[in-house]
C-alpha cells in the first residue's frame, strides 16, 4: 500500500517527469498540420515546432520513413531508461515488468535466427532496445530451444514464464515459434496482473482494467486470426490469458467460435465489449477491429493520468508514446507513398 | 555492289541450268523467310501489348503492396525481422518451359508454390489480418512479376530473331537474287554470242567452199575445152599431163 505522501518521496520526481512528457504529446491541431503536409520535409518542419524539436535535425535530406521510425523509438527508449535508471523499488520492478514484453520478442527473434544458423552479431542490433538483458548475447550457445532454456533462460526474469509454458523441455523443440511467443506473452500478462494486484491501491485500480483489456484483446485477436490457420481449438485455448473480463465463460465460447459474427455475438454477451464493434467492417471507410482496440487502449491510458500517485502513469505514458509513434510513422508513410486515402486512420490522443 | 555484280562462272549451258535452279531456290527461301519474319513480328506486337498492360497494372499493384506493408507495420509492429529470420526454403519456385514460335525458342516462366505457409501464424497475437492482407497482395504482385519476366525475355529473344531474319530477307532480296539474275543474264548473253560466232564462222566457211568450187569448175571447163581438140576419149595419162588439178570434195 503506497500512501500519498510516502509515494511522493520516492516517486514524485518521476511522476512529474512523466506528466511533463505526456504534455508533449501531439494535439489534434498538430496532427492536422502533419496530415496537410505534402512531403516528408514539410513533416520534419512541422515536427520541429512541436515538443519533438530537433528530432530529425541531424539526418540529411531526403529523409526516409524508416529514419523517422528509428528516431522516435530512440527518443522513447531514452526517456524510459532515464526514469528506469534512477528510480527506486518497487517502481523499478514495475518498469522492469513493462520491459518483459519486449524481452519476449527479442528472445523469439534470437531463437528463430539461431535455428536458421544466422550469426548472432547480425541479430543483436535488431533486438528492441527496451528488451535488453545481460544474457541476451549468450543465446547463441544454445542449439535448440531446450538447451536455451536450461543454459540461458533459467537465470533471467523470464524463467517462470518458460516453466509455465512447457512441462517438458522437449516440447520446446517441437513447438512452433509463434505459439511459443504467444504462450510466453500469456504467462507474462498473467504475472504482471497479479503483481499489480499485490501492489494494491490506486495502482491496482488503474492497471488491472488496462491489463484485463489487454488480455481480452489478445484472446479476441488470436481467435479471429486463427480462423485461417490449422490451429487446434485446445491449442488456441492455451494461448488465452486468464486475467481478463472474458475469463472463464467468454474464453470457452471464444475458443469454439467459427467466424467473426459469432465472435461479435459472444462479445456482446460477455465482458461488455459490444461497443468495440461499432463502425467496424471490411469496407474502405470502415474501421478495423484493430483500430478499435487501439482506440480503447488510448482511452484507458488517458484515464490513467486522471489519478495521481500511482505507477499506472508510467505504463500509460509508454503505451501512448508508442501509439503516437505509430501515428506519425503512418502519416509519414501515406505522404511518402502519395496515398492519402487512409491518412486519417491514425488514432488521435488528445 | 552494282547491277554488274555477278558470280564468275564459265558460261556453259550446264552452268546456266545450275544458276536457274539456284535462283528458284533463292526465291523460295526468300518467301519462306518473309513468312517467318511476319509470324515473328505478329507475336512481337502481341507480346508488346501484353507487356504494356502488365506494367500498367503492376504500377498500381506495387503501390498497393507497399501500402499494405505500411498498414501491417502499423497494426502488428515491425514484422520484418520475424519474416526475414524465418525464411528457410523457397516457397515459390519457378519452372522454365520452352515455347516454339516459327522456329524461335521462347522461354516461359511458370510459378508454383511449394510447401505450407511458413508465415501462417505471424501476427497471431497482434495485427494478423493486416499481415494476411499484405501476404496476399505481395503474392499477387509476385505472380505479375513472374509473368512480366516471361514476357520481357520473349520480347528480347523475338527482337533478336526478327532482326536476324529481316537481315537475311533483305540480303536475299537485294543481293543474292540480283546477283544470280545478273549471272544468268551474262551466261545467256555469252551463249548467244557464241552461237552467233559459230553461225558466222559456218557461214564464212560455206562461202569459201562455194568460191573454191566455182573456181574449180571454171578451170575444168577451160581444160576440157583444150583437150577436146586433142584426144577427147583418151583417158587422162598422169605421166603426160603436167597440170593435175586437185580433187575437191
Amino acid at each position: 500500500r503506497v500512501a500519498i505522501t510516502a509515494g511522493n518521496i520516492d516517486n514524485g520526481y518521476f511522476e512529474g517527469l512523466v506528466r511533463g512528457f505526456r504534455s508533449g504529446i501531439l494535439r489534434r491541431t498538430d496532427y492536422h498540420n502533419l496530415v496537410e503536409c505534402e512531403t516528408i520535409d514539410d513533416l520534419k518542419l512541422h515536427l520541429q515546432g512541436t515538443d519533438y524539436g530537433p528530432l530529425l535535425a541531424n539526418d540529411p535530406a531526403p529523409i526516409i520513413v524508416q529514419t523517422i521510425d528509428e528516431r522516435l523509438k530512440e527518443r522513447l527508449v531514452h526517456e524510459f531508461t532515464h526514469i528506469r535508471n534512477q528510480c527506486f523499488q518497487p517502481l523499478a520492478l514495475f518498469l522492469d515488468y513493462m520491459t518483459y514484453g519486449y524481452m519476449i520478442d527479442n528472445i523469439i527473434l534470437l531463437i528463430t535466427g539461431t535455428l536458421r544458423n544466422r550469426p548472432i552479431a547480425e541479430l543483436l542490433p535488431r533486438c528492441h532496445p527496451l528488451g535488453q538483458f545481460e544474457e541476451l548475447s549468450t543465446i547463441s550457445i544454445a542449439q535448440t530451444p531446450a538447451e536455451l532454456f536450461n543454459c540461458v533462460m533459467v537465470d533471467t526474469p523470464l524463467a517462470p514464464f518458460f516453466s509455465e509454458c512447457v512441462s517438458d523441455e522437449n516440447d520446446l523443440d517441437e513447438m512452433n515459434i509463434e505459439i511459443l511467443r504467444n504462450k510466453l506473452y500469456k504467462a507474462y500478462l498473467e504475472d504482471f496482473y497479479s503483481f499489480c494486484e499485490k501492489l494494491g491501491g490506486v495502482t491496482a485500480e488503474v492497471m488491472c482494467p488496462i491489463l484485463a483489456f489487454e488480455a481480452d484483446r489478445r484472446a479476441i485477436t488470436i481467435t479471429i486470426n486463427s480462423f485461417r490457420t490449422d490451429l487446434l481449438k485446445d491449442d488456441i485455448e492455451n494461448l488465452f490469458p486468464k486475467c481478463g473480463r472474458l475469463y472463464p465463460e467468454g474464453l470457452k465460447f471464444l475458443k469454439n467460435a467459427e467466424d467473426k459474427d459469432e465472435v461479435r455475438r459472444i462479445l456482446e454477451r460477455y465482458g461488455n465489449y459490444g461497443h468495440l464493434f461499432a463502425g467496424v467492417g471490411d469496407g474502405p471507410n470502415d474501421k478495423t477491429l484493430e483500430d478499435r482496440f487501439f482506440e480503447e487502449e488510448v482511452k484507458l491510458c488517458m484515464l490513467a493520468f486522471e489519478q495521481q500517485f500511482h505507477f499506472g502513469v508510467f505504463y500509460a505514458f509508454v503505451k501512448l508514446k508508442e501509439q503516437e509513434n505509430r501515428n506519425i510513422v503512418w502519416i509519414a508513410e501515406c505522404i511518402a507513398q502519395k496515398n492519402k486515402a487512409k491518412i486519417e486512420s491514425y488514432i488521435p490522443i488528445f | 555492289m552494282g547491277s554488274g555484280d555477278k558470280i564468275n562462272v564459265f558460261p556453259s549451258r550446264m552452268n546456266l541450268t545450275a544458276m536457274k535452279t539456284r535462283l528458284k531456290g533463292a526465291q523460295k527461301g526468300h518467301s519462306l523467310l518473309k513468312k517467318k519474319s511476319d509470324a515473328l513480328t505478329l507475336k512481337f506486337r502481341a507480346t508488346l501489348k501484353k507487356i504494356i498492360d502488365n506494367k500498367t497494372v503492376m504500377g498500381n499493384v506495387m503501390k498497393a503492396v507497399y501500402f499494405s506493408l505500411a498498414e501491417a507495420a502499423y497494426s502488428a509492429g515491425d514484422i520484418s525481422q520475424t519474416v526475414i529470420q524465418n525464411a528457410d526454403k523457397a516457397q515459390n519456385k519457378i519452372k522454365f518451359t520452352k515455347d516454339n514460335v516459327a522456329g524461335v525458342q521462347l522461354t516461359n516462366f511458370t510459378m508454383h508454390s511449394e510447401g505450407g505457409d511458413v508465415y501462417q501464424l505471424t501476427g497471431l497475437g497482434r495485427g494478423g489480418t493486416t499481415v494476411t492482407k499484405c501476404k496476399e497482395t505481395a503474392q499477387k504482385a509476385l505472380n505479375l512479376l513472374v509473368e512480366l519476366a516471361s514476357l520481357q525475355t520473349s520480347f528480347i529473344t523475338l527482337d533478336e530473331a526478327i532482326k536476324v531474319t529481316n537481315r537475311r530477307v533483305n540480303g536475299i532480296e537485294y543481293v543474292i537474287i540480283p546477283r544470280l539474275e545478273n549471272t544468268i543474264a551474262y551466261v545467256i548473253e555469252e551463249l548467244d554470242e557464241r552461237d552467233r560466232e559459230e553461225f558466222y564462222r559456218l557461214k564464212k566457211v560455206q562461202d569459201k567452199k562455194k568460191e573454191m568450187k566455182a573456181k574449180k569448175e571454171k578451170l575444168l571447163e577451160e581444160l576440157a575445152g583444150r583437150e577436146a581438140i586433142k584426144n577427147a576419149d583418151a583417158p587422162m595419162n598422169i605421166l603426160e599431163t603436167e597440170h593435175d588439178p586437185d580433187i575437191m570434195f
